[in-house]
């Protein structure tokens, strides 16, 4: 019992935990990150600078002789930001650029819950027949390699097998 | 054909326009799609940072792209037009590359210096005090806001703490007044279900009236929230009573205190915003000075290349003429006009172009009157390099040795030996110096006695060429051939006339004796016989002389002391005759000279008979010997008559005698003698009177 407690303690956790809950055409995403994140991004946050994840969404047809082809793209931004006066957090996540969530919190651990665990979204899952594979990742900021050359701090992309919808 | 070609390459230039400014329009139509569709969902702010960080990206990977590809493009054409060895493509290799690294260095340095300069004041802006200020105006608003919670939370703890051990409300009611006024709240209210029970507000804070009631029901049973409210900050508390009611105070900053802090903190935000977007404003700067530091390069790259082209083109031109005026091609002047001092440079490469015409043409002129001349000219001439490998020489020459291809060009000198003209091959090759000398020679079966001379150009010490001038003397000789048989044939019948007539008269004499039976017949026979024996005898001594002369040995040179061989022949003649002296002067100091010994002892004794002849009794024959430089010269001189004949050339003529006796070969052959030994024999007179011949005979030996 101990020794699995060690071993489960020693495998790290996958960056970004996926549920996804299929239903007649559409698809439900949860998305939860569990890798810490950056710590400019959370000063920044309780300094009352606006700060987003970007989860990026990718749906493929899989091919057996050619690339996937993309059937679908979607992103969901969660934005959170402190009134420095007030010291209240405003959370708004929105896919595709159309709200689809708003709150507000009192702490700074609550508002990072929020924003790293944000409501699920629901994707249209276009009707194929070959096998669909879901790709995801989430982004936190843009850093620059020798000064010039963007690179994206988020976590890897994440490949997941589209269930059957009912 | 230049029209043509002039044609397909302007098609050619802008059919290459239009498919780069096709390619161009594909290109800036893809990076606009994929922008557009980059950008799509970014806010404005971050959409302006990141458009201008994209387009500077696009500007400066352009001019990579386009200086990248005009130096590959040079360098290739370069490194192609060196492998096949194009003039000017060394100086223009060194010029470009001179050129690069006079530019980039400074400007790669540059852009470097002002990457790091940027770098360091981005970093030193977001320095630790600015940020210390700037969380400072956060922290501020923070602490206000906590010490309004505070404030508020405790008045209301306070108040629920007197409520609950008052149980009746008209009580409770004149304790919160009480407390209200006595804690100084803005804002004392008593809620129960949601609804003010009573709510007292300080007049001085109107704006506490206007503020929507909390839903109290849905909180915690205890609590406290700042709310933005009509330009203040307005905090309020609530603590829950045990029966359900509950107790809510609040109160409202001062609105130019909140002001103050509300620009503290939206300077604090902005602050921790430009922070975060400190990679990509650095980003687009570093990008910004990048494309001007291209823009740099690609201007001074551009104009470098076109300077150069123009600075070197009238260099190359000349050099490409030069080139080809070196390599034996006609003289041109180079076309390409200039100005400057490589225009000054052209002008005078030109002006001497066309005095070098005027000289070449000059020499033309004088090579075709020299041509001409010595095609006209019957004696034979060829000239020789300074090596003498090579021969040429004009049509008589041609002519004169059977080889015709001596004028049509040069033939290498071994072709004359091949042609069986070893002598005169050699005799070319190991000339020191001016030669003559005689050759004879058969073209085509026939032959040609040829006059010689072999002459250096310009000096025997370092010739920079030979002359070998060749004159036909075969015409010449055979006239003076057939001159001298007719002239043979003329005295040989002299002289067998002479002694025939009275060998005719004696035989009719003694016929006619005969005839008549004369007593005296014996006498005339024997007087008849002994005459017609007498005569022939003389035909007899004059038959020897001529074979003798015919048939005079070759010579059989070997060195010789002349000295004791003329001491020999003199003494042979002292006492010849009474009275006459023969004496030897031996100056020769013992050398000998090379000599065949008895041909040369014929010499001295055939001139020691003229000279014992014609001298009178009492005289004096003097043998002298002498040694002038090589030669040595012999004079044997009388005290006779002297001379008979002004010319005295003909006496060396055989048959020639003016003394009416004799065979007239004497002299003939010593001229002969002395002439096959490479000398010489001349007669003149001497002082006071006789006769002096002087033998000189090369090739002294020491």
């Amino acid at each position: 019992m101990m020794l699995a407690a060690i071993l489960l303690a020693a495998v790290p956790l996958p960056e970004l935990k996926v549920e996804l809950v299929p239903s007649p055409g559409r698809l439900l995403v949860q998305m939860t990150v569990q890798r810490e994140l950056p710590a400019e991004w959370s000063e920044a946050l309780a300094a009352g600078a606006p700060v987003g994840i970007t989860y990026r969404l990718r749906l493929y047809r899989n091919r057996h002789w050619l690339w996937d082809q993309r059937v679908a793209a979607h992103e969901l931004v969660v934005k959170a930001q402190r009134d420095p006066l007030t010291g209240v957090f405003t959370l708004v996540a929105e896919l595709d650029g159309e709200i689809l969530a708003s709150g507000q919190v009192g702490s700074l651990e609550e508002a990072i819950r929020w924003v790293t665990n944000p409501p699920p979204s629901e994707i249209t899952v276009p009707l194929r027949t070959e096998p669909l594979l879901l790709f995801m990742r989430a982004e936190f900021l843009t850093h620059y390699k020798l000064l010039v050359i963007p690179s994206t701090v988020g976590t890897e992309w994440f490949q997941f097998a589209v269930p059957e919808l009912p | 054909m230049s029209d043509l070609r002039r044609r397909w390459q302007r098609y050619r230039r802008q059919n290459r326009f239009l498919v780069g400014l096709y390619v161009g329009l594909l290109v800036l139509a893809g990076a606009g799609y994929a922008l557009f569709s980059r950008m799509a969902g970014l806010p404005p702010e971050q959409l302006t940072n990141r458009l201008l960080t994209f387009l500077l990206w696009w500007f400066d990977l352009t001019l990579i792209a386009i200086l990248l590809f005009i130096l590959l493009r040079n360098f290739l054409k370069l490194a192609l037009e060196r492998r096949y060895g194009i003039l000017g493509s060394r100086f223009r290799t060194k010029l470009l590359l001179s050129y690069l690294v006079l530019i980039l260095v400074p400007t790669g340095l540059l852009f470097l210096l002002s990457a790091a300069l940027l770098s360091g004041a981005a970093t030193a802006w977001f320095s630790a005090p600015v940020e210390r200020m700037a969380r400072a105006g956060v922290e501020l608003a923070d602490g206000v806001r906590a010490e309004a919670e505070t404030r508020t939370v405790r008045a209301a703890q306070v108040i629920a703490g007197r409520l609950r051990v008052i149980p009746s409300q008209p009580a409770r009611l004149t304790e919160l007044e009480r407390l209200h006024t006595e804690l100084g709240n803005h804002l004392t209210g008593w809620l129960r279900n949601g609804i003010p029970v009573v709510e007292l507000v300080d007049p001085r804070q109107r704006v506490l009236q206007r503020l929507a009631p909390l839903p109290v029901e849905a909180l915690a049973s205890t609590g406290v929230r700042g709310e933005r409210f009509g330009g203040t900050l307005v905090v309020r508390a609530w603590q829950r009573l045990p029966d359900g009611s509950v107790v809510l105070v609040g109160e409202a900053l001062p609105e130019a205190l909140v002001r103050a802090q509300a620009r503290l903190a939206a300077g604090g935000v902005a602050y921790e915003h430009l922070k975060m977007e400190r990679p990509t404003i650095t980003a687009t700067v570093v990008l910004g000075f990048g494309g001007l530091a291209l823009l740099v390069a690609f201007a001074a790259i551009w104009l470098g290349l076109h300077l150069s082209r123009r600075f070197t083109a009238p260099l190359l031109a000349l050099a490409a003429t030069t080139q080809r005026v070196a390599g034996g091609e006609s003289l041109e002047q180079v076309p390409l006009p200039a100005e400057d001092e490589v225009g000054m440079l052209v002008g005078s490469f030109n002006s001497m172009v066309l005095r070098l015409r005027e000289r070449d043409e000059e020499l033309q002129a004088t090579v075709r009157r020299l041509d001409t001349v010595l095609g006209a000219v019957r004696t034979g001439v060829l000239t020789l390099g300074a090596e003498r490998t090579g021969v040429r020489g004009n049509p008589a020459a041609a002519a004169m040795l059977g080889l015709p291809e001596l004028a049509r060009g040069e033939i290498p000198l071994e072709a004359l030996d091949a042609a069986g003209l070893s002598r005169l091959a050699e005799t070319i090759r190991v000339a020191g110096g001016s030669v003559r000398g005689s050759l004879t020679v058969y073209p085509g079966g026939l032959a040609r006695n040829l006059e010689m001379a072999v002459v250096p150009l310009g000096g025997a010490e370092q010739p920079e060429g030979w002359v070998v001038a060749l004159e036909d003397l075969t015409q010449l000789l055979r006239a003076q051939r057939q001159a001298a048989w007719s002239e043979v044939a003329r005295r040989i019948a002299h002289q067998i006339k002479n002694p025939l007539t009275p060998i005719r008269l004696a035989a009719e004499r003694m016929a006619r004796h005969s005839e008549r039976s004369s007593p005296d017949l014996h006498d005339v026979v024997s007087q008849g016989c002994r005459a017609i024996v007498e005569h022939v005898q003389s035909m007899q001594e004059m038959v020897d002389s001529f074979s003798q002369y015919a048939k005079l040995p070759p010579l059989a040179r070997r060195p010789t002391n002349i000295g004791e061989l003329a001491a020999q022949v003199v003494t042979l003649y002292q006492g010849v005759r009474q009275g006459l002296r023969v004496e030897l002067a031996d100056h020769s100091d013992g050398r000998e000279a090379l000599l065949d010994p008895e041909q040369f002892r014929q010499v001295l004794a055939n001139l020691l008979d003229n000279g014992v002849e014609a001298s009178p009794e009492g005289g004096l024959v003097l043998v002298t010997l002498d040694w002038e430089g090589n030669e040595t010269v012999v004079t044997v001189t009388d005290e006779g008559s002297g001379l008979q004949v002004e010319d005295s050339e003909l006496l060396f003529q055989p048959f020639y005698s003016t003394k009416g006796r004799g065979s007239g070969v004497g002299l003939a052959m010593v001229q002969r003698i002395v002439t096959d030994h490479g000398g010489s024999v001349r007669l003149e007179p001497n002082q006071p009177r006789g006769v002096r011949a002087v033998v000189r005979i090369p090739g002294g030996v020491s």
